[in-house]
């Protein structure tokens, strides 16, 4: 039975290889076939599901006489059907949508390839499946994005997508072949054991083995998921066929919280890893999340709302909270690969009814109509700070008493807290006749969320990591000293505090600025709205680059 | 100092800088395409030949040298726009790194067979290159693009072999690739960072080439696309190589 994960990614690229056959002599409707393989590939991946859930534990399966291995575990077949359903949505979409596109019949093989290598690559079990599936997400990838060959921006772009991608596969084959230089064997399995059976048996360059391969894993996850200052590539890849980008925002782009997760063993025994790897989330959610708020152009915006959310899913894999990193993974892919697939029929049911109510939240928002009645606001300061600590208490209290011995889930709540609050502040900033009832709808809205998430992230952590050593081991490798937490903690209430405190004078002073406040906020949007410059340092230096290549060329009579 | 004579002797044939110059001289100037087919084919295995006779443990130095020369030539790839003259820069890039496993005492036949994975992708760009050249009056990129909807038979085959040469899983370049990092990563980790590097360099000229082109709006005139047979033909040297690929995986288990 567990030989069902071989035939999932065949499937599709059988069905890649019939759709080429078949091209010639059905034109569009060879499509039908590719649509027929993703719904059977849905169908075996929901199989797989269920037998992980049946017969929990993990299975690996050797392809006949070859090194290859394929996983049939929790994480393979939780992310092969997430992969396989999407692939099958955009499999749909694409039939309709594509049909005016030249090239019809090769988007869909390039789909079908897609999904093969996706599906290979979450089920790899040895390293080298794992580097061929991850080398050939990048290489699709590059060929999908520039499916229209008449249009040099979409390669344009599509090229930086593939050396971006190409720069995040030498850290994994690195990583591969020091683990296999030091284990001897290709198997995830076996190097896993042996890893956590003896971490510090094997040395490189004068350091853990476990330190440098986590480091390099993680390095090839931010190339894979846009962490910041190898970002650039994903809010420009829009030119590329919608499909794509929904496949791309939904499934592609979270690989990164997939490998680190595929790793798990190897960073529960590295030393500081997981805190760079949560440094560099949070400042990736933090820089996304703002320069996806000033930018004018709305598809660059959602790249840059993508890069935000893939930077808060690196940090939960930094503070230990792997599974969690997973759930929001796929809930951010179901949410963006909505919003890519379904804005055509809004944009056009727009055109005919916008359908906005105007009502309090219009008036706000469009008319930017100034607060009629406001609570007094102390009261209102009491309810933003205090509710949302006592919704997240009590939701992670229902799961487990002892959740607040965590620091991973200190981090998680005093997030929850802030976002709560900040949610709060803004609904009471928006000033509407009926106050009570915006901010108890508010209060609801976060519970509902904040008790959905951490129900769900709870099974999502069960179903995972069962061993609940394991979950205790990934939580510890993530938590640093206590002194320096709390010093920490302090510190950005301290500031988040200050930001508010700003934000309430400015309020009062009737948006007076002073010039000096002004030119540094105008300065700092100057530099946002242009992205730190940073796309058009890479192009600068690409250019130099080939322009050192041509004199090189010159100087050396081009032989 | 007769050993020495001797590398250098073998690094005119598995090019080492400047010796290099020479091979890249004579392909240019050899205007007959079997001709030139033959010399990326055979040219380094005559290197191999006068190793294979020398009972000398390849020097540390040379390693260096033979890394610079394949970053070098990598490098000056970016802004080279003619086909012959990419095939033969990709071709010293690539057989200059077989001195890595040379230095680890690989076996000959084995370096053969690496030399064969490098060469055969090159050898079919260099056929495929010959063809633009005699529909088009020159192979070079940026003239005339659009070459994926003028003539899409030739371009699928023009991309898989161009993937081919960069090697991209599942060609037995991809397994040489994997299996010269972790050759390099027992004696020189950073000979290991710089292969990767270099790789990294072959996907950036493999995709400037095909973008200039597949890419853009084809132009009035419509050559015939390449002939059914022939890209069969093509098609079957790239199954067989893949399939070489797949059973080089055992190689490296």
């Amino acid at each position: 039975m567990e030989k069902i994960i071989l035939i999932v990614p065949m499937i599709p690229l059988l069905s890649a290889l019939l759709t080429q056959l078949f091209s010639a002599r059905l034109g569009h409707e060879s499509a039908r076939i590719s649509v027929f393989g993703s719904l059977l590939t849905f169908l075996f991946s929901v199989a797989t599901l269920w037998y992980v859930l049946s017969s929990p534990g993990s299975h690996a399966v050797t392809l006949q006489n070859t090194p290859a291995i394929l996983l049939l575990d929790p994480l393979s077949s939780l992310m092969a059907t997430v992969i396989a359903g999407i692939s099958l949505i955009v499999h749909v979409y694409s039939r309709r949508y594509m049909a005016d596109e030249a090239g019809y019949c090769r988007f869909f093989i390039l789909l079908d390839l897609m999904t093969t290598s996706l599906l290979v690559m979450v089920a790899a079990g040895d390293l080298l499946t794992l580097l061929i599936a991850w080398h050939l997400v990048g290489v699709v990838l590059y060929f999908l994005l520039g499916h229209n060959t008449r249009d040099k921006s979409a390669w344009r772009y599509a090229f930086w997508t593939k050396i971006t991608y190409r720069l995040g596969d030498l850290p994994l084959v690195i990583a591969a072949v020091l683990l296999y230089q030091a284990y001897g064997t290709w198997s995830l399995p076996v190097i896993f054991e042996q890893v956590m059976a003896q971490p510090d048996a094997h040395q490189v360059l004068g350091m853990g083995l476990p330190d440098v391969v986590a480091a390099l894993i993680a390095f090839s996850a931010y190339a894979r998921s846009a962490q910041f200052l190898v970002h650039t590539w994903l809010p420009y890849t829009m030119s590329g066929p919608t499909p794509v980008s929904a496949l791309m925002h939904a499934g592609i782009v979270n690989a990164g919280g997939f490998i680190i997760n595929r790793f798990a063993p190897v960073f529960i025994q590295s030393s500081d890893v997981l805190h760079w790897v949560f440094i560099v989330g949070l400042f990736t959610a933090v820089i996304g999340s703002v320069l996806m708020l000033t930018q004018n152009d709305i598809k660059k915006s959602l790249g840059y709302s993508t890069m935000g959310q893939m930077g808060f899913m690196i940090m939960e894999c930094g503070i230990g909270a792997f599974s969690l990193a997973i759930y929001h993974l796929i809930a951010h892919g179901l949410f963006k690969g909505t919003m890519f697939l379904g804005a055509g029929s809004v944009i056009n049911g727009a055109r005919r009814n916008d359908a906005v109510p105007k009502d309090d939240l219009y008036t706000f928002v469009v008319e930017r109509k100034p607060a009629r009645q406001r609570l007094p606001w102390l009261t209102m300061a009491a309810v933003t700070l205090a509710v949302p600590v006592f919704i997240l208490v009590s939701a992670h209290w229902l799961i487990s008493q002892d959740y607040f011995q965590k620091q991973s889930a200190v981090v998680l709540l005093f997030f929850g807290w802030i976002t709560g609050a900040q949610l709060i502040f803004s609904t009471y900033k928006m000033g509407t006749q009926n106050m009570r009832r915006m901010v108890i709808l508010a209060i609801i809205s976060f519970a509902v969320v904040v008790l959905g998430y951490t129900l769900i992230s709870h099974a999502f952590d069960l179903f995972l990591y069962p061993d609940p050593l394991f979950r205790e081991q990934l939580y510890a490798a993530a938590d640093i000293h206590i002194i320096w937490f709390d010093a920490l903690i302090v510190l950005i209430t301290l500031i988040i505090i200050f930001g508010w405190f700003i934000t309430y004078l400015a309020g009062r002073d009737g948006g007076r600025k002073n010039r000096y406040a002004s030119s540094l906020w105008l300065m700092f949007y100057a530099l946002t709205s242009r992205e730190f410059y940073l796309p058009h340092l890479y192009t600068l230096m690409t250019r130099r680059l080939l322009r050192l290549a041509e004199r090189l060329n010159v100087w050396l009579r081009w032989i | 100092m007769t050993e020495t004579a001797f590398f250098l002797l073998a690094g005119l044939f598995l090019p080492l800088f400047p010796m290099s110059m020479v091979f890249n001289w004579l392909l240019g100037r050899t205007g007959n395409h079997l001709l030139r087919a033959l010399l990326l084919l055979f040219w380094p295995q005559i290197g191999l030949l006068l190793l294979q006779n020398l009972a000398f443990q390849v020097p540390d130095w040379l390693l260096s040298l033979a890394l610079a020369t394949s970053a070098l030539y990598a490098f000056r790839v970016l802004a080279i726009r003619d086909i012959g003259q990419w095939c033969g820069f990709l071709a010293t890039s690539s057989w200059a790194m077989l001195w890595i496993p040379l230095h680890a005492d690989m076996p000959v036949f084995h370096a053969q067979l690496y030399l064969l994975g490098f060469s055969v992708p090159l050898v079919l760009l260099h056929f495929l290159g010959t063809w633009l050249e005699q529909r088009f009056g020159a192979a070079c990129t940026g003239l005339y693009g659009g070459l994926a909807e003028s003539i899409p038979r030739f371009s699928m085959i023009l991309v898989l072999v161009v993937l081919a040469i960069i090697a991209t899983p599942l060609f037995p370049s991809f397994f040489i690739m994997i299996a010269m990092i972790l050759q390099a990563m027992t004696a020189m980790p950073a000979v290991a960072v710089g292969i990767a590097v270099i790789w990294l360099l072959w996907s950036w000229a493999g995709a400037w080439l095909l973008q200039g082109l597949i890419v853009g709006i084809p132009g009035e005139e419509r050559p015939p696309d390449l002939h059914a047979g022939a890209a069969w033909g093509y098609a079957s040297i790239l199954v067989l190589l893949i399939t070489a690929g797949i059973v080089g995986t055992g190689l490296l288990s």
